[in-house]
């Protein structure tokens, strides 16, 4: 296999002039949309060639505690995002109870698969690890805003059922069994979805990138395989541990919702 | 067994004006009892204050004269029936949602068989339900048969019956009555029908404070 030719940066901005097409598109049909369109380009020019130039630091000194330090920023990041795309309010209990689920969610899954799969001399080693975290962890983001969000959006919504679960002697867990199945559900059919479809309608970003690296197909495939298994049991396990833990914060003594932790309050 | 609200005041978060005021309500077990009173004069809130689901702004509620918080409200919440006004088991089918309340470690023992369980709804007129129907796209009549068949085989001992008639014929009515009226239980009703409140032994009238 040959290696990857480096692109130059002139050859990279040559690159940006397809863009004239989409704008052209966007400005005939009046979208308003050239303005976020530019936005969203510099944004992620900016974004990505600040990670390019982190990920070399990270990449070169290869330091477990610095690899380990950026992974917990890289999960923080993901714990805010999750509540401020969900219903829920930047209350500490539940920013700890999904930081921890999301965490656990990501850890467990990097240690079977660095440790025991690919058997890595050191499983901190950054070439492996903040890739396959990074892949886990976006999954597990979109997992964890549409799981927890439905999860609570029907509960509240629905919040008569839960109620009449309790006054016909559910316990908390029996109650909210239908509402965390949903949202389990919920979460996980969009990995599903693209487990079914992958290899036919699209070839996935790391696949593409690897053989674009230099890698034989066969071994592009075998990450691929083991990093969808990655994501579907991450994504999973984010969710589940991520609506557990978030429950001492979302009920009161007497296993009644506090509707006080969503960001608009209902009476 | 004795059921008490004393001295309940209680006004919903954001609302000036009380709901309740003042009230007290002392039952037995073998009372059937009608809460009479305008919509919205606090028949459905007092449910949900024995319940544990709002909590009272003044006074308690007790069971034989234990205050129903934290492990006696769970007990208590064990051994009622609630049969809202509008009966919410959620998506599923009939069959899975009805069963769901005996999955219930509280409920297995109760757990009746799927015959048993479809000659109550025949008797209750549900005749042409089929177990694998949508429990959503039932009528509320029929939604409402569901819920107190499902009270029938509860078999608590206290129940809480919201309007239990509002879309039943008299025909209905009269088996309901036949199928819950037990006198080793407490019945609390909230009903704007008078067939059913006739037939009560209790009526309790709740008037709306003044402002």
């Amino acid at each position: 296999m040959n290696t990857i030719i480096d692109i130059s940066w002139l050859q990279l901005a040559l690159g940006l002039l397809i863009l004239v097409i989409p704008i052209y598109i966007l400005r005939r049909f009046k979208t308003k949309l050239i303005g976020s369109t530019v936005i969203a380009v510099v944004r992620m020019i900016v974004q990505l060639i600040f990670v390019g130039y982190y990920l070399e630091y990270l990449f070169k000194y290869d330091n477990p505690w610095v690899n380990l330090g950026w992974i917990l920023i890289m999960v923080l990041v993901a714990d805010f995002s999750t509540i401020d795309r969900s219903e829920l309010k930047r209350d500490k209990g539940l920013l700890a109870s999904i930081f921890v689920a999301t965490f656990l969610g990501v850890f467990i899954i990097d240690l079977f698969f660095l440790q025991f799969v690919i058997q890595l001399p050191n499983i901190m080693e950054a070439q492996y690890l903040i890739p396959i975290t990074g892949m886990i962890l976006g999954n597990c983001l979109r997992g964890n805003v549409i799981g927890i969000n439905d999860f609570y959006y029907n509960l509240d919504r629905h919040q008569e059922r839960y109620r009449f679960f309790l006054a016909s002697g559910a316990s908390k867990k029996e109650g909210l069994f239908p509402f965390f199945r949903t949202a389990l559900i919920k979460s996980i059919n969009p990995t599903l979805a693209a487990m079914a479809t992958i290899g036919l309608v699209s070839l996935p970003g790391m696949m593409t990138g690897q053989m674009l690296s230099g890698s034989s197909p066969l071994i592009a495939i075998k990450y691929q395989i083991m990093i969808m298994i990655a994501i579907f049991a991450g994504t999973l396990l984010s969710v589940y541990l991520g609506i557990k833990f978030s429950l001492k914060v979302g009920f009161d003594r007497q296993n009644n919702f506090r509707t006080a932790i969503l960001k608009k309050e209902k009476e | 067994m004795t059921l008490s609200f004393s001295n309940i005041d209680f006004a919903y978060p954001g609302q000036a004006t009380p709901i309740l005021r003042n009230f007290s309500l002392t039952a037995e077990t073998g009372d059937i009892i009608a809460l009479q009173g305008a919509s919205g004069s606090g028949k459905t809130t007092l449910f949900r204050l024995l319940l544990g689901f709002e909590k009272p702004t003044n006074g308690t509620i007790t069971l034989n004269g234990k205050e129903l918080v934290n492990e006696e409200l769970f007990q208590f919440r064990n051994r009622t029936a609630w049969l809202p006004q509008d009966l919410d088991l959620g998506e599923g089918s009939l069959e899975e949602v009805f069963f769901y309340l005996f999955d219930f470690k509280n409920n297995k023992h109760k757990k009746p068989s799927k015959e048993k369980a479809y000659e109550i709804f025949e008797f209750l007129g549900l005749k042409d339900t089929q177990w694998n129907t949508g429990f959503r796209s039932l009528s509320t009549g029929q939604r409402q048969r569901i819920g107190i068949a499902l009270c029938y085989f509860l078999d608590k001992e206290v129940l809480l019956l919201d309007e239990p008639t509002s879309a039943l014929d008299e025909a209905s009515k009269e088996k309901v009555k036949e199928l819950l009226f037990d006198k080793n239980k407490i019945i609390l009703s909230a009903s704007h029908d008078p067939w059913w409140t006739t037939r009560c032994n209790k009526i309790v009238k709740i008037n709306s404070p003044v402002v």
